[in-house]
């Protein structure tokens, strides 16, 4: 009963927050100011960091919330550099048999000169809950990046800005939001990334984190959110082509959250 | 090149007379102190220093913590250069080390130099009284209003203040070199008697007095009369001066001094009896005793009918007959010592000690103190280290009281690049965790019945600018006072600091704080709501001609209790600095606006004050205030202060309470001090 009574809380609180929620354990560790990074798990953050990317790239993340099983989300990812632009397709699933949400995406990046990058994505969301039925749902959104000196870069992103929604069946709606932030390469070594968030009925997020490359192989990293306030953990380790990060977030209330993934650079 | 050099002239021409240097180091270290608390301490430990310089080629790790501005990675790195590179040949090399930024530098050529006579190397006994310097300094000040106590007629079997309104200050020093230190300091608070005739004690109302030798063969530090002993992090024993967390990220990691002479006018937290440092090689060894009366309120016990103490009682006011009769009212003796093994970037302490207690401590009769310290003697033992591998400094400590609970901290503190520097730290201090001299950093006012864990972040992407921030954790696993189950917050601070040119001074702070309190709701049993703090603050200090110097600030409180109005706090000032190059007379003035929606939104701004009156005083409720203070130089050794302050409070027809209380809408306070040097 107590089980059935936490899941359904974490529900409400946590509800309509799937969209920016799970980009990879390097990203999530950096507390998701992932607007001005480049990563392969841009797909699902902002997709104009993808046009950095110099070789295909595989990846998969599972995180378990709250220690909650109920409550993993499973997502993967896959991108392709195709001559000037990057191409890339993501998947993000959360929930159990009850209760599920999904979103596939398409995103298309590219770089424009040297200095500027932009992408679109097309996502696909769908929604399913036992004995109620599915709800199926398209949204878009568009990011850009742009290097304003050797150190900085500067971007911002949004997603669903025409408020597309499930339909009548539901009242789960696709969150519209506006992120835009920068990232700081302080040393080779070192680099700090900052972001703002704004989801629509939400009040306004900032967030904040730090990768320091401890060695060729170790990455270390924190990161910090400040509402809700939240702390993130997690490291990296390289071996070749082989990337494993870990990540984990602690909410003061409801507890830590660890994520796992593992990706392959072909 | 020269560009730096004529910043370090300006620095040692431009402010001979007062200390913007000092004070800035003390503003920023002293953020989350209580409004009047003595730093003399500090002030003088650093006016000595900006005198008798430090010699950086003959320095020790300690000496340097001395400045408190430095943190253990700079120090680690001065060491270590001059360990590798030899002797420091001129000021200029300091630039070649890791973490000595512009600004450090000049603090640090502020207190030390590189060739500067140290020590016992040229003593005679003839010397010291030829080349010892005295200092003798006299302070009045008071209130020039006549507060309520002074209404009422001796006669009248009301409690009242029995002493003069004014306070005393009284304070000689005399030193030879850096080696040896004696100090006496007699006070007398507004309300207390100039001369007490009781039971207790005859005499003025606080006396404390040390020798201090140092360096005598294997004796590093001798003290005679009042100590203060500081070891570790501070859990186990640290008393007399403390900082908490502040605008300087790096106060987290403490830098113990181990044993000091006591020199404050704070009349708790110090010991009074006998210590000494013995150096062993790599061993130090600190044995000490001490044996002093403390001030306290007693309760009976019901069931034993025998007295216990209720409180010991830290203000140190013995105003009233009640007051004066918990002065002193309990004897307390302690012994102990600690054990410091140090080599190369290594460093282990293990500390014990006991104190006893002529009474026992009443149990707690609340649920929220049930786990308080009760009985009469306690045994404490900590242990700490702190090692320094490349670029990163490791610190922690873990003390016991004995038959009771634990407490430990870890922390590091690591340079991840030139221009970034990353504070970790992370604190578990248990609900029965007792020690009378426990001063860990902590958010509550106690380091006892928390856990917490702070990360901070300091980068100077260049020369002007510096970026500080904080996030600190924390959760009380126990109920506190008013807090009625177990809770939990955060605190995140953020600083920006622009230096566009040499004398011009940017500096943005904002700070939220989210902690849970009991609700002010009818409810049968209390629940706990949040309490959410912003606290924005903008300030500009510039120079414009050699003579005169501008500082304004701004700042503003947001106070949000759960299911009440947001109250708001707003303050505003302009500071005239004057100090010209050799003129007799220096001051400075300063008026201020505040408007706040009560006590909950009060906003503390740092003033000036005559030399050694440090000051933080609280801005609520409406209204203006206004200060003048100056300095005149009269001959060589003997100078004269004054300061004279009027604060007006609108739509009020009193200000103060209690037997404090004056009518009217405003209160005005003198302050006189004189000083002879010779």
């Amino acid at each position: 009963m107590k089980k059935l009574s936490t899941f359904i809380f974490f529900f409400i609180v946590y509800q309509n927050v799937l969209a920016q929620l799970n980009s990879g354990s390097r990203l999530t560790a950096l507390g998701n100011a992932s607007v001005a990074m480049e990563d392969v798990w841009s797909a699902t953050a902002n997709q104009a960091g993808l046009a950095a990317l110099a070789h295909p790239e595989i990846a998969a993340a599972y995180e378990n919330r709250f220690g909650l099983q109920e409550l993993s989300t499973k997502s993967a990812v896959f991108a392709i550099p195709i001559k000037n632009y990057v191409l890339a397709t993501s998947f993000i699933s959360y929930g159990v048999e009850s209760y599920s949400e999904s979103k596939s995406s398409l995103s298309l990046a590219r770089k424009l000169g040297p200095k500027l990058h932009l992408a679109l994505a097309l996502n696909y969301h769908q929604l399913r809950i036992n004995q109620y039925g599915n709800a199926k749902s398209f949204s878009f959104e568009a990011g850009v990046q742009y290097q304003l000196n050797k150190s900085v870069v500067l971007a911002s992103h949004i997603a669903n800005p025409n408020q597309s929604e499930f339909g009548n069946l539901t009242e789960e709606v696709i969150p519209a939001h506006i992120q835009f932030g920068m990232s700081y390469w302080l040393s080779k070594q070192l680099i700090i990334c900052t972001e703002i968030e704004k989801i629509l009925d939400k009040e306004v997020d900032f967030k904040s984190g730090l990768e320091y490359q401890i060695a060729d192989f170790l990455a270390l990293r924190g990161g910090l959110n400040m509402n809700p306030f939240k702390q993130y953990f997690g490291f990296g380790l390289n071996y070749q082509q082989v990337k494993l990060d870990f990540a984990l977030s602690s909410h003061p209330t409801l507890g830590y959250s660890p994520q796992i993934s593992l990706g392959y650079v072909f | 090149m020269m560009i730096l050099w004529s910043c370090f002239a300006a620095y040692s021409f431009g402010q001979q007379s007062s200390d913007p240097v000092i004070e800035n180091i003390i503003e920023t270290l002293a953020a989350n102190q209580s409004e009047d608390f003595d730093y003399s301490e500090l002030i003088d430990r650093l006016n000595n220093y900006r005198k008798n310089k430090i010699n950086l080629n003959k320095t020790s790790r300690e000496q340097l913590q001395e400045l408190y501005f430095l943190n253990p990675l700079q120090i680690n790195a001065l060491l270590d250069h001059i360990a590798v590179n030899g002797k420091l040949i001129h000021v200029l090399e300091l630039q070649s080390i890791d973490g000595f930024d512009l600004e450090t530098i000049q603090r640090l050529l502020y207190f030390a130099d590189i060739n500067t006579p140290s020590g016992f190397e040229n003593f005679s006994f003839k010397k010291l009284f030829k080349d010892g310097r005295n200092d003798l300094m006299l302070r009045y000040n008071r209130y020039l209003e006549t507060p309520y106590s002074y209404t009422i007629p001796d006669t009248s079997s009301k409690s009242r203040y029995l002493g003069t309104p004014e306070r005393l200050y009284t304070r000689y020093r005399f030193s030879f070199s850096n080696n040896i230190q004696f100090s006496l300091n007699l006070e007398k608070d507004p309300g207390e008697k100039i001369w007490n005739n009781s039971d207790r004690q005859s005499g003025p109302d606080f006396v404390s007095s040390s020798l201090y030798i140092k360096d005598l063969r294997r004796f590093k530090k001798i003290v005679v009369g009042d100590f203060a002993l500081q070891f570790g992090q501070g859990l186990t024993l640290w008393s007399g001066l403390s900082f908490g967390k502040g605008a300087d990220i790096f106060s987290v990691a403490k830098q113990d001094l181990g044993l000091r002479p006591y020199t404050s006018v704070n009349e708790f937290s110090f010991f009074r009896g006998l210590a000494t440092q013995i150096n062993f090689g790599r061993f130090d060894f600190t044995p000490f005793i001490s044996s002093i009366r403390l001030d306290a309120g007693i309760d009976l016990n019901p069931l034993t009918n025998a007295e216990d103490i209720s409180a010991l009682q830290q203000t140190g006011l013995h105003r009233t007959a009640n007051e004066l009769n918990n002065k002193g009212r309990i004897a307390q003796t302690v012994y102990g010592g600690n054990l410091q093994f140090n080599e190369g970037k290594l460093s282990l302490g293990l500390t014990a000690y006991h104190s006893h207690y002529s009474q026992n401590f009443a149990p707690g009769n609340s649920l929220y103190n049930q786990f308080d310290f009760s009985g009469n003697q306690l045994n404490n033992v900590g242990f700490n280290y702190s090692y320094t591998y490349r670029n990163t400094y490791f610190f922690g400590e873990i003390g016991h009281s004995l038959n009771s609970g634990l407490a430990y901290v870890n922390g590091l503190m690591s340079s991840l690049s030139p221009t970034v520097s990353l504070v970790l730290f992370y604190r578990n201090y248990q609900k029965d965790y007792f020690s009378f001299y426990n001063q860990g950093i902590s958010e509550g006012s106690n380091a006892v019945n928390e856990k917490g864990f702070y990360s901070g972040l300091q980068i100077k992407p260049d020369r002007k600018l510096e970026i500080n921030f904080y996030a600190d954790v924390f959760k009380f696993p126990w109920l506190k006072f008013r807090v009625d189950a177990p809770s939990n917050g955060y605190d995140v601070f953020s600083q920006l600091s622009y230096l566009p040119s040499k004398t011009t001074r940017l500096t943005f702070r904002y700070q939220f704080q989210n902690k849970q309190q009991n609700a002010d709701r009818n409810t049968v049993t209390d629940v706990l709501g949040f309490v959410k703090k912003s606290n924005y603050r903008a300030e500009m200090a510039y120079q414009i001609n050699k003579a005169f110097s501008l500082r304004n600030r701004v700042e503003m409180v947001q106070y949000h209790e759960e299911d009440a109005k947001i109250r708001y706090g707003f303050l505003a000032y302009q500071d005239v600095n004057y100090h010209p190059l050799s003129a007799r007379l220096s001051g400075n003035m300063r008026f201020a606006l505040f408007q706040t929606d009560g006590f909950d939104t009060r906003i503390y701004a740092y003033e000036n004050d005559v030399l050694y009156g440090f000051s933080i005083p609280a801005f609520q409720n409406k209204g203006v205030r206004f200060y003048l203070n100056a300095r005149y130089n009269l001959k060589r050794g003997v100078d004269f202060w004054l300061k004279y302050s009027y604060t007006q409070y609108n739509d009020q027809t009193s200000v103060g309470s209690g037997l404090d209380l004056i009518q009217g809408n405003h209160r005005s306070e003198l302050k006189a001090q004189v000083r002879f040097q010779f």
